[in-house]
């Protein structure tokens, strides 16, 4: 990866860690931007994923005490597609506290957001592990 | 990381006008919020939202903007939103935002002149 133009291929996998904070939410816009572009993905698909992970990060971190834990991301190059899974480590369950309206209203409109963007895309929560996942294709170009 | 986020007021001839610039989103929305809040505390039913220097929204943002939007309308104003950045205005289209915020691509066709 020492030539900044060299794309990426199938199989390659980057990995990112950060403390779950939100002003640092953009390091995985920014990571997410760049791993993609050596990708393939043309300008607009990059502004999809650059929106899209972000979501991703707010659906990993929804009904968690995120201040002590850790955001993972591992984005992952496939044949025609990009993956990319976001989870929450170390970080204690908020212990049942019911999200607010408006926390409600961002969580549909990050649902809409993302199913409108990506391909594929899902949330889980097993004992206290949060994990939050897209896969978005290429679009075919003509020629 | 937010060095470009800033809010400005400026009174307008019919409404406030609060100008953002710079990426609004989980940290920095919260800042939109409390700006937009007081400002309608104050007596403004009716306020412009101006996102034309906005580079970056994301779902935090627009649960702001959907609240501020409730609130004025819960005095008998509105909200204004002022965008003209396509892949901005995709994103209220893709939430179906544009159905239900008054939405302009201009100050002036949102009454500021």
């Amino acid at each position: 990866m020492s030539d900044p133009g060299e794309r990426l291929a199938a199989g390659d996998r980057i990995e990112l860690r950060f403390p779950a904070r939100g002003d640092l939410v953009v390091l995985a816009r920014l990571v997410t931007t760049a791993i993609s572009a050596r990708a393939g993905f043309d300008v607009e698909e990059l502004e999809d994923l650059r929106l899209a992970v972000g979501e991703l990060c707010l659906l990993a971190l929804q009904g968690s005490d995120a201040q002590h834990g850790d955001l993972r991301l591992e984005l992952t190059v496939l044949g025609d597609a990009v993956a990319i899974d976001c989870s929450l480590e170390r970080a204690s369950a908020s212990g049942g506290v019911a999200p607010s309206p408006d926390e409600e209203e961002t969580a549909r409109l990050s649902e809409q957001i993302l199913t409108a963007l990506v391909d594929d895309h899902g949330r889980q929560s097993e004992d206290g592990a949060v994990r939050a996942w897209l896969r978005k294709r290429r679009r075919e170009h003509a020629g | 990381m937010d060095q470009e986020f800033h809010i400005e007021e400026r009174r307008g001839a019919v409404a406030p006008v609060i100008a953002v610039r710079g990426e609004v989103d989980v940290a920095t929305a919260p800042q939109l919020r409390e700006h937009l809040q007081r400002v309608i505390a104050d007596g403004s039913s009716t306020v412009v939202l101006d996102l034309l220097g906005v580079t970056f929204l994301d779902s935090t943002a627009l649960g702001v903007v959907v609240g501020a939007h409730k609130r004025c309308r819960e005095l008998g104003g509105e909200l204004r939103v002022v965008v003209a950045d396509p892949r901005l205005v995709k994103i209220f289209e893709i939430t179906g935002l544009t159905g239900v915020l008054t939405i302009t691509d201009s100050l002036h066709a949102a009454g500021v002149s």
